[in-house]
């Protein structure tokens, strides 16, 4: 059991640099996607321990709430893309001081 | 066993396409990666007695998800002089070191703390059929909620992404 919720943390661990040590835009919502497996491969194995389905029907929330916030991070991408012609957060700094 | 050799190979190819991810310039490349590592989850979910759950992991992530990714990517068409400059190495080693720190902050209480047993599981557990009594039995308000957040989800999306947002072109933006 150990194994599956160590897996979960590696997964996220795994997003977390991603979010923090990269600047393209796309990658970072990639990484987020990462870090929201592996919370899905946790609860998974919870619902497996217990023997509940709950769990489960977590996951599909999860995954239906994940699919939903990549659609509108991606309309923000298209949209900041069409008004700066860039996808490096090092470039957006119009909110800066 | 062979059922514990097929999770380690499941996790090893998850983990390595993770990290292939995060570390791919070209974001097309990282798209491909993901679309791996989602398949590995899959897997695993197979392993957890969640049958449905992973074919939704397939249809709806490496299946919607990533293709919607493609689509962005290949629409926003970017150079390679346009992928984005690196962070500099000593920050990212730093960055490394503060997901390691969440990575041991979760793992090591866990290894600690000796294995929790699991127990047999009734035949046909987290089958399509068991899955959909406990959704619209105990659930059905987070399905109908869901629904709600992807109507709002849809028009967000055509408020940010659709015509009349361009700044740039002079002759129309705003006044449709």
């Amino acid at each position: 059991m150990t194994k599956y919720l160590v897996l979960s943390a590696i997964l996220f661990s795994i997003g977390v640099y991603g979010v923090l040590a990269r600047r393209n835009l796309l990658i970072i919502i990639m990484s987020v996607e990462l870090m929201l497996n592996g919370v899905n491969i946790a609860l998974a194995a919870f619902s497996r321990m217990f023997v509940e389905l709950d769990g489960q029907v977590f996951v599909l929330m999860v995954m239906a709430v994940a699919a939903a916030e990549v659609a509108v991070g991606l309309a923000i991408v298209v949209a900041l893309f069409r008004n700066k012609e860039t996808v490096d957060t090092g470039d957006l700094t119009s909110l800066k001081g | 066993m062979a059922s514990d050799l097929a999770f380690y190979i499941a996790a090893g190819v998850a983990v390595l396409s993770a990290m292939l991810v995060v570390t791919r310039r070209n974001p097309v490349y990282g798209a491909i990666c993901l679309i791996v590592c989602f398949v590995a989850v899959a897997a695993i979910f197979l392993h957890l007695a969640a049958p449905f759950v992973a074919a939704a992991q397939v249809i709806v992530y490496a299946g919607a998800i990533i293709v919607l990714f493609l689509f962005v990517v290949m629409l926003l068409n970017l150079r390679p002089e346009e992928y984005g400059k690196g962070i500099p190495a000593g920050k990212r080693f730093f960055m490394a070191l503060v997901a390691a720190g969440v990575l041991l902050s979760i793992a090591i209480p866990l290894l600690t703390m000796g294995d929790l047993d699991l127990r047999q599981v009734p035949e046909g557990m987290g089958s399509v059929e068991g899955v959909g009594k406990i959704l619209f039995a105990d659930y059905v308000l987070p399905f109908e909620l869901v629904s709600l957040l992807i109507i709002a989800v849809v028009i967000g999306v055509v408020v940010l992404a659709g015509k009349g947002n361009r700044s740039s072109e002079s002759g129309e933006g705003g006044g449709q």
